[in-house]
Order: structure tokens, then sequence, then C-alpha cells
């Protein structure tokens, strides 16, 4: 054997000659960011569905509709989110037969922690925030990681960019990090939340390739839900 | 001194001590480093009298884009630019590295360097790293022979073409060469081929996007037009978010007195 | 009715030509046997009294339970067999929780009644779709359900049919027609609180064979302020004074 045979090189990995085994799971991309206020709440999500560098829609709502009062917004694995808010709408309608009223946002919030711990061990992978007005009328947020962990919050930004998001709606909506007298704190309207939710999203699109196309945003208030929608970059 | 010194600086070449190290590291689990890379959407295209190349200018980290407005049209030569994809120091050091050999051959050899040798010089380059420099280039270039596109594969092999695109957005980019391309377009129709071949990809492909560089190389001239069309444009936010003056604590302040002494004495010249 | 019962009474699950159901009409006669019973519900609250039967002066009073708290808003009194009783309270004590684990709120009155009323009707069923053992019979217990609901009091019943009502009040067991008669003589929907406590006694005292006092008689509320309360003997002791 000569002292520079073949074998006398280790088996480095080359790019090319991976054999990966079959994942179940898939990120579809997407970002969602919800601010709750005293009396309504934004939830917003880019429309923008991808896989690897591949666009597969440009035009993909993330904003299910759950009630008057509730919007889930889902980002992930996208046949989860479907498999998800499929099964979450039948349990919903399933309760108004039975209890013979509509789910309050609280009671949804924690029937989708519940539904997600079902599958502790082979998740939904998907970024869940719920959105709505609760039993007193006031703007609420829950956020969700994949396996039920339930948060109640004011502001959350999740899905791909909701890391870049998050400090962002930190320092914008929960004053943090600022040398600020109180009366120095801008009031938290609706225009302002539904203001810092867009600019949060034109940021994102600027450097998180799977946030990007458009935005719809949700204002939910005890009137009803209205809808707006926003342009993003396109690449 | 110097001399000490130069003895310390690392050899030529790829240093290859921590292989090993790594590997085993690899094998245990660990995560490397994220390398910065160019999704890109890189075009070239022969025309009546040259070549037009095209790049897109986002530069990716994974899912985030580090650089919104970077060139990956290289220089290599007078008469031959380059165009990358793959890993952004692959490329960048590929193409540096070719370019200061072929100035060497040309100065060697007294002639404009062909765009075959820069060919030949890149293709045998990766081939030597059997893959593990990640660059795909769109190499083009006018010589005494006429007109030049070649493509680069990352392990080495070439192809001569009439119109070539590499990277993530390649195949976007090509569905709009294979429909529209003909041999002998002018100037003003190559140009607008490629400006709408590179958005196709930049459009369509994640790892493609911001601008649009062109580069024409005609016998004897080269307009390298950066920033050629601005596909993108940023999206006007709403609010205003500069901060009030002392937003910031200030913990404590402590200033320096920077005083500098220095005396100047006068030193009579020597005259020879 | 027991002229015509010719064998259609051994099946649960078989009507007689008339359209009647005999067990489960044995089950509602099964009940009149049990001790009494009587809900009274008003705007502060709602009030159940029911008569324990000490059968023997061995027997430990307090080990008769037939006022049970199913969940902090709602209370149950049954009247008919006990075991069956304990059963159904099970059921409601269960379906509360669960509710309450899904949904992170309080399971309505009415909600409750249903999920008990659909264990109740199990009777006659092979048992096999969800591995259950069949149950052979309907079950001997009628129930009132008292509870706080959006801070509103409400009271329901429920009989062996699994038919459940919504009640101003209502009287079950062995004296439940003269109390009825009773109730319907006495109530009024803007009774106070301790009004509807001596209705209840009053009427109890009317029915009961033996003569009140605080170990045979058990006397629960259910108010917003304090939800599910069941007296001492010494309270009891008071308001059977109120009303001597």
């Amino acid at each position: 054997m000569s002292r520079l045979g073949f074998e006398q090189f280790p088996d480095y990995q080359v790019p090319g000659m991976k054999h990966p085994d079959f994942s179940p799971y898939e990120s579809n991309g997407g970002s969602i960011v919800a601010i709750a206020g005293d009396d309504f709440a934004v939830i917003a999500a880019d429309t923008r569905l991808s896989s690897g560098y591949n666009i597969h829609s440009r035009t993909q709502s993330k904003l299910f509709k759950l009630s008057p009062q509730t919007v889930l917004g889902s980002a992930g694995c996208w046949a989860d989110t479907l498999s998800l808010t499929g099964s979450i709408k039948v349990r919903m309608q399933s309760y108004e037969h039975t209890h013979l009223r509509t789910m309050t946002t609280e009671a949804v919030a924690q029937m989708l922690s519940i539904a997600m711990y079902n599958r502790r061990f082979f998740p939904y992978y998907v970024s869940n925030i719920l959105a709505g007005i609760d039993n007193e009328g006031k703007g609420v947020v829950y956020s969700y990681d994949p396996i039920g962990h339930c948060e109640k919050a004011t502001y959350r930004a999740g899905g791909t960019a909701g890391t870049l998001l998050q400090p962002v709606l930190d320092n914008q909506i929960g004053h943090k990090n600022m040398n600020l007298e109180d009366a120095d704190k801008i009031k938290l309207t609706k225009e302002r939340a539904v203001s810092v939710a867009s600019d949060t999203f034109i940021s994102a699109a600027e450097r998180d390739i799977y946030t990007g196309d458009s935005v719809l945003i949700n204002i939910i208030t005890k009137d009803g839900i209205e809808v707006r929608t926003l342009t993003l970059r396109q690449d | 001194m110097d001399l000490d010194n130069a003895r310390e600086l690392p050899r030529a070449g790829f240093n290859f001590d921590n292989c090993k190290r790594n590997a085993t590291l690899l094998n245990r689990g660990f995560k490397p480093p994220i390398t910065t890379k160019t999704g890109t959407t890189i075009v070239g295209i022969i025309y009546k009298d040259g070549v037009i190349l095209g790049a897109d200018t986002r530069a990716t980290e994974g899912p985030i884009v580090s650089d919104k407005n970077c060139a990956k049209i290289h220089y290599l030569a007078k008469n031959i630019y380059c165009c990358g994809a793959g890993t952004a120091a692959d490329t960048e050091m590929t193409t540096d590295l070719i370019s200061s050999q072929l100035e060497l051959h040309r100065l060697q050899t007294d002639r404009e360097v062909r765009v075959v040798a820069a060919n030949t010089m890149l293709k045998q380059m990766l081939f030597r790293y059997q893959g593990h420099i990640s660059a795909a280039l769109v190499l083009g270039g006018v010589d005494k022979t006429g007109p030049h596109i070649y493509s680069i594969h990352p392990h080495g092999s070439s192809d001569k073409l009439p119109y070539a695109t590499m990277g993530s957005g390649s195949l976007a980019a090509m569905t709009v060469f294979e429909s529209r391309w003909k041999p002998d377009l002018s100037e003003e129709e190559g140009k607008k081929l490629v400006r709408d071949a590179d958005p196709t990809g930049v459009f369509n492909d994640l790892g493609s996007g911001s601008n649009i560089d062109l580069c024409v190389i005609r016998k004897g001239s080269v307009e390298y037009l950066r920033n050629y069309e601005l596909a993108n444009k940023k999206g006007k936010r709403q609010l205003d978010y500069r901060f009030k003056t002392g937003t910031s604590t200030v913990l404590h302040t402590n200033i320096k007195d920077l005083l500098v002494t220095e005396r100047v004495q006068a030193v009579p010249m020597e005259i020879s | 009715m027991f002229l015509t019962r010719s064998e259609y009474d051994r099946g649960v699950n078989t009507f007689s030509p008339e359209g009647r159901l005999f067990q489960v009409e044995y089950a509602i006669e099964a009940i009149k046997l049990g001790s009494t019973a009587i809900g009274i519900c008003t705007p502060e609250g709602v009030v159940l009294a029911v008569e324990k039967r000490i059968t023997s002066p061995l027997m430990v009073p307090s080990t008769v339970e037939k006022i049970v708290e199913v969940d902090k808003h709602i209370g149950c009194a049954t009247s008919g067999l006990m075991a069956d009783a304990r059963t159904l309270i099970e059921r409601a004590r269960v379906e509360c929780q669960n509710h309450w684990f899904v949904y992170n709120e309080r399971m309505s009155i009415e909600s409750c009644a249903q999920a008990v009323s659909t264990l109740a009707i199990q009777f006659g069923d092979s048992g096999d779709s969800d591995g259950a053992a069949a149950m052979s019979r309907p079950f001997g217990v009628a129930i009132l359900f008292a509870g706080i609901e959006a801070g509103q009091p409400q009271l329901w019943h429920m009989d062996p049919s699994g038919t459940f009502v919504r009640h101003g009040a209502k009287a079950i067991g062995s004296g439940s027609e003269g109390a009825q008669q009773n109730l319907q003589d006495l109530f009024r929907p803007d009774l106070t609180l301790d009004e509807a406590i001596d209705i209840s006694l009053n009427t109890l005292k009317q029915v009961m064979e033996e003569k009140l006092n605080s170990t045979n008689v058990e006397v629960m509320t259910m108010t917003k302020e304090r939800e599910f309360y069941m007296f001492t003997k010494e309270e009891v002791e008071q308001h059977i004074k109120n009303i001597a």
C-alpha cells in the first residue's frame, strides 16, 4: 500500500453525495405579527407561500377567521396548518352545537393548546398566533410553540421573520430599552398598531427571503373584523 | 526582522491542518458556521458584436439577506468578465486568483488573453478541489477569435454555449433565453433580453433578488452597467422611527483630556 | 298503565303497542320511593333542600350524602337509587373537569345536564361501540342541578328518561306531588334567598313523615358570591327555628 493510497484519505462529505432520509415536514415560510390594544386586536401575516428557493403562491392568506371575535395566524408547514385549522374549525362547530354558543377567544386559546399537545410526539410543525377580543371586550394575543405551549401576550411576532420582528415590537409597542417618561410613551391606538405592523413587514421583506409579496391585516373589534392589504417587495 | 516574520507566514495555497479535526466535529453533530452564499441568477449571452453578462445583487446567509446590493460580475481581464454563483468567498477568490494568473499570462505572452484560456484555468482549479470550492460561473469575453460564453460547474465541468444561466434562478432565467434568444441579436435586443431574463430569476427564485447588473463586452470596449435596473423598490414606512435625544440611558460619564505634548527641534540638514 | 303492560315491560328498549317504554316509567316510579328533594331558584341564588332518611339510630347521618358538589359552580341533589346517583354524579364531575381542561372555562349547567342525560339513556345499548359494558336498565334517579352561569342562578331537573328541563322550583322524591303543589302556590320569581330557604324547609316539613330536624335534612345554597355552600348543622337548626 502506497503512502498516498486512496484509503489514506478520510471520506469527507461532498454536497452531491448526500442521501437524505424522508422528512415528513417542510417549511413553507411566512411571518405573523399580532398586537392587542384596549378594545381591539390587530393581526397581520404576509401572503407568500414557499419551499426552498421556490415560491408556491404570492397570494395565500395565513389568517383564519375562527369566529367574529377570533383570528388565528398560522405559519410553518402549510400541510400541518391546513390540517390543524381544519380540525379546529370542526371542533368549534361541534362546540357551538353542544353548548349553544360561540366559543370565546379564551376557550379557543385553550382548545388550540390541547389540540397541539395531543400531537406531542409527532407535532404540527406550525407557529401559531391567536388574536381576538376577550370576555371583557379587551384585545388579547396568544402565542404557541409547536407542541402547545400557550402564552398570553399583548404583542407577538412569529414565523420565519419572527426573531427579526419581535425586538422591534418590544421597542415600539412595549417601550422596552428606552429611557422614557410615561407621558412620552405613545398611546397604542388602532391606527398606530396597524402602522407598526405594516412597517415591520416592510423591513422583514428586506432581509427575510421567505417574507414578501403582500401583507393581509385583520383588525378585530367588537363590531367585527376589518381587512386591509399592503403590497411588499416581490423578490 | 522582516525575514524572521516571513518564516512565520503561511505557505501559499490552502491550509488543510484542521480537516481531520473538523470532520470529527461534524460527525459528532457540530454545526459548521454558515457561509455567505449568492443564491443568485447569473446569465450570459452572445450577441452580434460581443457578449452581455447579467447578474442579480442579493447575497444570503441561510434565509437572511446579508447583502442587498453586492456585485457578482467579476473582472478577469480587460476583455473577460465572469459572473459567480455559490459561496461568496469561493467565487471572489477563484476569480481574483485566475485574474492574476491571466495577467501574468498576458505579460508573459504579450498577447490579449483568450477566453478559452480563462475557462481552462478555472475548470482545472475547480476540478482539483473536487467540488469543495462552491463556485458556479458564467464566463464571458471577446478575444481575437470572437465572442465566447462558458458555463463552469463547481466540480470542474464546463460548456461552451451561445447563452448560459447559472445559480438557483438559472432555470427561471433559461426559460426566457429558450423562448427568445436567436443568433445575431443587436446590442439593444441583447440588453433587453438579459434584462428580461434576469428578473425572471429575481422574482421567482428566493435566492435571487434586489437589482440587476449588466456587463456588455464588445470587441475593444467594455461597458459595466452597475445597477442597470432597480427591479425592487423598498416599501415606504408609515411612521417615523427616530428617537428623541436622551432615549438611551447614560449610565456614567468619563471625560479624558487628550493633551499631546510635542517638542519640535530643528536639526541641521546634512549637505553632501 | 298496569292493565296493558302484558309482556312489554321485559325489554328496556321495546315499546308497547301504546308507544310506552315501561321500564323507563317504572324507573320514574322508583324515584317516588326516594327521599324528597326540593330546589328553588331565585334572583339571588338557588337553594336545594333534601330529606335524609335515617333508618337506624346506628347510622352515621353525615355519610348519607344527598347533595353533592359537581364543580365550584354546580351542585346536585338526587333522589332514587343512591348507587345509580353516584354513577351519574361521577360523570357530571368528569364532564365539568374535562370542559375546564379543554376550554379553560366553566361548563354551562345545561351542557352538564346534557352530558349526564347522554349517559342516562344508554341503557339497552349493546355497549360495544366504545368498549363499555352494556347497561341493563335505566338509572333509577332524578337529579336537580343548581348552578351559576354568567352570574345568573339556574335550576335544572333531569329524570330517568334523560329529559332535562329548567325550572323555577321543583320537587322530586316520595313527597314530590304534595311538595310540587305547595311550591306552585308559594313560588314567585322575585323571592329572596332566605324566603326560598324557608319555603323549601316548610314544604319538606309538610311532606316528611318524620319531624324535621338538623340531622335529617340537608340545605345547600348556590349564589354568585359564595357558589356551592352546604349549611352547617347550626345554620340548618337556625332556619328550622325560624319557620317553627
